[in-house]
């Protein structure tokens, strides 16, 4: 079992992982082809420059604005959020595990954090991944919203890091914690095409072509 | 709200208005984290406190989400279900911000543009976000609580 998760499922979980990215890019490519009608006269550029303002009434124009922020509006989410983000992706990057992996592999010497500080952010990605359960399961507007598959997929994000977790130190059976975390690494890997994980990819795109004020290129990309 | 009685609909036209915008909404559709953060953008789930009907994803997931997946079988209670969740709980002002930069209210728009091709509308002020309660007899007067 070791041997195949180790060896052909972790190719085939980063070829479906790649192919699967570099599809859903060119299908949001595709999608945003069409020019949308633009629903606001006024573009966010213009939005801008409107306006003669005095110092007191930018600084309340800036209050507002940022009230109505993400940081404002949900200023524990937007931090806790932010957190758990960096911490997954940063924490497998610059795990000194695996780059000793990739190292032995095929010579590639990839900068390391000290295991103390991504044993840290583990634990930190957890208990937020803990928070957003809690979250799920607590706020009503959520649970209206919420199917199997959310919590499905929170499973899914959150196991490689328990289990990694688990395996580093060495709680449990360590070879058969291993297969676990690599296994379900990979499965990861490969939901990000099929589910809204796949938001990973789309957070790059998804900005240029809406068609609203928030939107960077009006309804459609224009490059 | 009372839901009244089902139109016929031509099924043909609902699926093509769906495909024609296919790609982006299910897309869309499918991307949603369904994190709950567009709810405080609207300012209509404001008013209502914080009422998850009035929710911009809670909206569309009920809408539009239901239209793609039962895209052969739209019928006439369907649409009329969906009816107060986004002629009435929307406005269509556009407000509504996604960190994932879900356009949300053109997908509401959608939702819509199938209802009205199928005589399934909204009427002011229910458009406004009103409550059969607060206007009586705006409403009785509109035909909009006829099926009451
Ligand atoms: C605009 C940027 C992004 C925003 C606003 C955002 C937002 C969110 C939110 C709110 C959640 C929690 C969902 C819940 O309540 O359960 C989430 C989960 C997640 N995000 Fe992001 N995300 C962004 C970018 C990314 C990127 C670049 C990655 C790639 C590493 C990523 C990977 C994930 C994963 C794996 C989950 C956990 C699965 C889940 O619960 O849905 N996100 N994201
Ligand atoms: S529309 Fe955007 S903000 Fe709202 S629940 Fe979906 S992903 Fe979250
Ligand atoms: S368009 Fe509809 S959902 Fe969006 S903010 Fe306005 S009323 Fe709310």
């Amino acid at each position: 079992m070791y041997d195949l998760v180790r060896g052909p499922l972790m190719w085939v979980a980063f070829a479906v992982f790649i192919v699967g990215f570099v599809y859903r890019a060119v299908q949001m490519f595709i999608v945003s082809k069409k020019k949308e009608k633009f629903f606001y006269p006024v573009s966010w550029a213009e939005k801008q420059s409107i306006g003669d303002y005095s110092p007191e009434e930018h600084r309340l124009k800036w209050l507002v604005s940022f009230k109505n922020s993400m940081l404002g509006n949900y200023p524990i989410v937007t931090i806790v959020t932010s957190i758990f983000h960096v911490c997954l992706f940063v924490t497998p990057i610059f795990l000194l595990g695996h780059n000793l992996f990739l190292y032995k592999a095929w010579k590639i010497r990839f900068l390391s954090l000290p295991e103390s500080i991504t044993d840290f952010f583990t634990l930190i990605f957890l208990l937020c991944g803990f928070f957003f359960l809690l979250r799920r399961i607590i706020v009503p507007r959520l649970r209206a919203i919420s199917t199997f598959n959310d919590y499905f997929l929170l499973l899914i994000t959150i196991a490689p890091f328990l289990t990694g977790y688990f395996a580093y130190h060495q709680w449990f059976d360590y070879k058969t914690m291993l297969t676990i975390h690599i296994l379900s690494g990979e499965i990861m890997l490969m939901a990000v095409t099929f589910t809204k994980l796949g938001h990973i990819i789309f957070f790059f795109f998804n900005r240029f072509h809406i068609s609203s004020e928030y939107g960077l290129c009006q309804g459609s990309r224009t490059w | 709200m009372a839901v009244g009685e089902a139109k016929p609909v031509d099924k043909g036209h609902v699926k093509n208005l769906l495909n024609k915008k296919k790609g982006k909404m299910k897309l869309s559709l499918f991307l949603c984290a369904h994190c709950g953060l567009c709810a405080e953008s609207c300012p209509l789930y404001r008013l209502h406190n914080q009422d998850p009907r009035y929710m911009p994803s809670y909206k569309v997931i009920n809408s539009l989400g239901k239209l793609y997946k039962k895209i052969n079988k739209v019928d006439g209670s369907l649409l009329e279900e969906m009816k107060e969740l986004i002629f009435k709980n929307c406005v269509l002002c556009g407000r509504c911000y996604c960190p994932l930069g879900i356009d949300i209210s053109k997908m509401i728009a959608l939702a819509r543009s199938v209802c009205r091709s199928q005589g399934v509308c909204g009427v002011y002020p229910y458009s406004l976000g009103a409550h059969e309660e607060d206007f009586p007899e705006a409403l009785s007067g509109m035909g909009a609580i006829e099926e009451k």
